[in-house]
């Protein structure tokens, strides 16, 4: 069998499994599976123990190919999905503040959350949207949501809806308009912000759903920065939380925390270090950390093992690479 | 069509993946489906988020925008290559505003607040902090200090001041060196992210 | 296409200056405050106290629209046994409207009305609220915002701005004047001629990666400086270029700047628009299309120079993988680790602007450069200046000392 059959026999089966899961999963077959504690240390040791045999082969001078790395990564983040082993969170200074900002503010506080982000970075800010959403409903304050980013809002609603099913929250018990908002997304990015120092309304006419600004009960009322108590951003980059800092924060004084991606949040530490920002929350520990602290345990907590996982080989690795370096010298480090 | 949506979603999230095997049709195919999607979104955004939302809607009420749409049409005038040396105005435009307004926020806040921010007392009987704040204390000030040293074009980096600039770039390597761990946190994460999708929401094994 | 349009991206700092000066000025300044005469206060009930000395403010250096209320919270809103349950502030205009316009929660003790008229003139009072109960403060005497032209609260930054700014001019006068303006070698700029010559031997094309932001961003401006030096070199020894772009104004400007170079070195017939196209705005998409090239047309080398995210590695990562030399640069700080990881030379951060205007070698590109310098050497002294009296003022409690770095933060104060 030449190469080209063995890659099209081995996606075939590939096709087949999956049509058999989702078969299973609509038909009601299966009802998702987890490992036992058993099996997942098993799983665990058969790992360490072949990354060694790897370590081995590489002192030895036989050097992997970069395809089996990309598989362990695979192997590391999937299969810790399955298992059921929880994992101590520890909860940083900077997220404490977070919560604690919201902590000292009163019921019916006006917070403005901008949604900088797209589904590309869903995974990593979408918990943290939600704990903060499910916070601020918690405690009754009001939220106002809008995104700089075009897809931003649609997250937001994602949020709102998913935060108040596991909340078991009603449209009666939170009615849009009045707890929260969602303006939309605005093109114009740092240009956004200035205007919104000015006016909200004269970058936000209307909601998402078309209704005018005046119309809306919760902000009618609300012209500028200067009505808002408490802002949260969400942001993946550009544009985001620098300048919502710059605009926002230095030139009208608004109060802002964030949830940044981690690659961002070493770029927005000089920030808080400089009291620009009250607090960070930054990437998947820290959004577990705060779901930890906010008591709404999702997706973030869940992921961490696999994050924790994914680490460990990722150093195994860069130990395994050095190892290679040194033993062959830089150029066939890997072989291509 | 829901099965539909989710077949399509998986069949594209492991069509780009399968370009870690190696550059394949599936591939190829993906990527173009995804060029062309991202492309025509954007059109459709731009067009009713600035064009009709921004403009259309409220020509009547703010003359300014009349300004606005008069100097995005001379950026059209590229299309004749004669007359296109006119869009070079709103071009101006744009880069002159863009830079009066980032020159302001950047001087204020990434440099004045920074500064600020940056004394800090070494050391001292009223000092509260601990060795640990000390030796951060001094690490700040100094990789600071040696980092705008790195960046100070006007002098060749020779004797102290050399010295001065490569404890800078040091610093500036460690620093890098950090949020390269940071950023590979962020990648696992996009990657859990969507292998959670292709185990839970594609395939229904996730419990 | 001359080579003076192409010039025209680089005159960036001036108007930077200029426009820094006039939004300084603009934005408005200068202060008068008017009290409210009188803070004996009128009960409406007897249940609870209303808040008193109720003041009325112009709100500081702002275009004639805001007042700033103060007052003291009613003696009976306390944080555990408190009757009040909020405040409602009431405005009285001059034809003897009274309007509610604001309801606030317990604790507050300021307010600042807005979009008001500097022509008309207002008066306030604020009520305490409780369950069935209220209390008025007395109504303060009119008052009409004041207008204020210039914004001295920022005097400093002004200061600031024009202490760097008039060192960029003073620069760009030296340089035009033929003063050579000193700019230290840098390091990835010397690789640059290595890696044209070696496509050129290769016979392979060069990948040129302007990043994925608009004109509006100064790292696509130095890109395109460098492209139009690039071209240049690229014109004379005959090898194909290839330019994806996410933006579209970038494709015209790269347009321009390639077709410039190709005339400047005497060879306008080779250039063709088929060098640089539009991919398309989505961040992905635009990757997966590079991706997708460097993988088909095996580039020998690779510029990443210009602003860049989260597809840095994926692109710098790709280009490795097919074995380009690769020089990138940018100003985005997170992005720059994986180019220093996968690529052979890195522009870092500033750099980037300093290579395209030792390239440019135009005295606006240097001078700006030059002038920014000053601006560190201010930080820098700041810094240790600072630190200095810190200590200082941690080991002796000098109140001198103290004084200065009073002086010495205030300065650096928005």
């Amino acid at each position: 069998m030449n190469r080209r059959m063995i890659e099209m026999s081995i996606l075939a089966v590939i096709t087949i499994l999956s049509i058999i899961a989702y078969l299973g999963k609509i038909n009601g077959w299966h009802n998702g599976y987890t490992f036992s504690t058993g099996l997942s240390i098993t799983l665990i040791i058969l790992l360490a123990a072949s990354v060694i045999f790897i370590l081995v082969l590489t002192i030895k001078g036989k050097l992997i190919g970069r395809r089996i790395v990309f598989l362990y990564i695979g192997i590391a983040i999937t299969l810790p999905l399955f298992m059921d082993i929880s994992q101590e969170i520890v909860v940083s200074n900077d997220v404490k503040a977070v919560y604690a900002d919201l902590e000292g503010l009163p019921a019916g506080s006006k917070i403005l959350v901008s949604f900088d982000y797209d589904p590309a970075s869903a995974p990593e800010l979408q918990p943290m949207a939600e704990a903060f959403i499910g916070e601020c409903f918690k405690r009754d304050f009001k939220l106002i949501m809008m995104g700089l980013w075009p897809m931003g809002p649609q997250q937001a609603n994602m949020a709102v809806d998913t935060i108040m099913n596991r909340m078991g929250l009603t449209d009666q018990d939170i009615i849009y308009g009045e707890d929260w908002v969602n303006l939309g997304f605005q093109t114009g990015d740092v240009f956004v912000i200035q205007r919104m120092g000015g006016s909200f309304e004269s970058m936000f006419h209307t909601d998402i759903n078309g209704r005018p600004y005046q119309d809306i009960p919760l902000v009618k009322n609300i012209k500028n920065f200067s009505n808002i108590d408490y802002s949260f951003n969400l942001s993946a980059g550009f544009p985001g939380t620098v300048e919502w800092v710059q605009v926002g924060v230095d030139r009208y004084g608004l109060k802002l925390s964030c949830g940044n991606t981690a690659v961002q949040a070493p770029t927005v530490y000089p920030y808080l270090k400089a009291g620009q920002l009250s607090g960070l929350i930054g990437g998947m520990n820290d959004g577990a950390a705060f779901e930890k602290l906010t008591q709404l345990e999702g997706k973030a907590t869940k992921f961490m093992l696999s994050q924790s996982f994914s680490h460990l080989i990722i150093i195994a690795f860069i130990f395994i690479g050095n190892v290679a370096y040194f033993r062959t010298g830089r150029k066939s480090a890997l072989k291509k | 069509m829901d099965h539909f949506g989710i077949w399509l979603a998986a069949f594209l999230t492991l069509g780009i993946y399968s370009f870690l095997y190696r550059d394949n049709a599936w591939y190829k195919l993906s990527e173009s489906i995804f060029i062309g999607i991202s492309a025509g979104y954007w059109v459709v955004i731009l067009f009713w988020d600035n064009f009709y939302a921004k403009f259309w809607l409220q020509r009547q009420d703010d003359p300014m925008l009349w300004v606005g749409a008069a100097l995005g049409f001379l950026m059209l005038l590229r299309l004749i290559p004669k007359i296109g040396w006119i869009a070079r105005w709103p071009l101006a435009f744009i880069d002159g505003a863009t830079a009066g307004l980032w020159g302001m926020n950047f001087l204020a806040s990434n440099i004045m607040v920074q500064t600020k921010a940056t004394i800090m007392p070494l050391m001292g009987p009223a000092f509260s902090g601990s060795i640990g704040d000390l030796l951060s204390n001094l690490v700040l000030v100094g990789g600071t200090f040696c980092g705008l040293i790195y960046f100070f074009f006007s002098k060749e980096h020779k004797g102290a001041f050399g010295n001065a600039a490569r404890v800078g770039i040091w610093t500036i390597m460690i620093t890098f060196g950090a949020m390269f761990g940071y950023t590979v946190m962020s990648r696992m994460s996009l990657l859990i992210g969507r292998i959670d999708f292709l185990f839970r929401d594609w395939l229904g094994l996730l419990k | 296409m001359s080579l003076s349009q192409r010039k025209s991206f680089s005159v960036f700092p001036a108007i930077q200056f200029i426009i820094i000066i006039a939004l300084t000025f603009v934005l408005s300044v200068n202060s008068f405050a008017q009290e409210a005469t009188d803070d004996t206060t009128s009960v409406t009930s007897v249940i609870i106290a209303p808040p008193t000395n109720l003041l009325v403010e112009d709100f500081e250096y702002d275009d004639g629209e805001k007042l700033n209320l103060i007052w003291t919270p009613s003696i009976d809103d306390q944080p555990q046994v408190g009757k009040v349950t909020g405040y409602q502030v009431f405005r009285v205009t001059n034809d003897d409207v009274t309007t509610k316009i604001a309801e606030l929660m317990p604790g507050a003790n300021n307010f600042t009305d807005q979009e008001l008229d500097k022509d008309s003139t207002y008066s306030y009072y604020v009520t305490a609220i409780a369950n069935g109960a209220e209390a008025s403060s007395v109504t303060t005497s009119p008052i009409s915002p004041q207008r204020e032209w210039v914004n001295f609260g920022l005097t400093n930054l002004f200061v600031i701005a024009l202490i760097i700014g008039g060192a960029i001019f003073y620069f760009i006068e030296m340089g035009k004047r033929g003063k050579k303006l000193f700019v230290r070698k840098i390091a990835g700029l010397e690789a640059v001629d290595d890696a044209i010559g070696r496509a050129t031997e290769m016979g392979r094309p060069i990948l040129y990666i302007p990043g994925i932001h608009d004109m509006d961003d100064v790292q696509t401006l130095a890109s395109l400086t460098i492209l139009g030096r690039v071209a240049e070199q690229i014109a004379d020894y005959d090898i194909k270029i290839r330019m994806p772009v996410a933006r579209s104004l970038v494709m015209t400007a790269a347009r321009e700047t390639i077709k410039a170079s190709y005339q400047a070195a005497g060879r306008p017939d080779a250039y063709s628009d088929d060098m640089v196209s539009y991919i398309t705005d989505e961040q992905f998409g635009y990757v997966a299309a590079v991706d997708g090239i460097m993988v088909r047309e095996k580039p020998a080398t690779v510029f990443l120079l210009g602003a860049f995210f989260a597809e840095s590695l994926i692109l710098a990562e790709t280009g490795n993988h097919v074995g380009a030399i690769q020089i990138a640069g940018t100003a985005r700080p997170a992005q720059l680790p994986f180019f220093i990881a996968a690529c052979d030379f890195t522009l870092i951060g500033e750099e980037l602007f300093a290579a395209s205007a030792y390239l440019s070698n135009e005295p606006k590109a240097l001078g700006a450069l030059k002038g920014q310098d000053v601006g560190k050497i201010i930080a820098a002294a700041a810094i240790i200046a600072g630190v200095l009296l810190e200590t200082v003022i941690q080991l002796t409690d000098s109140e001198s000392a103290a004084t200065l770095l009073g002086y010495l933060r205030q300065a650096f104060t928005t």
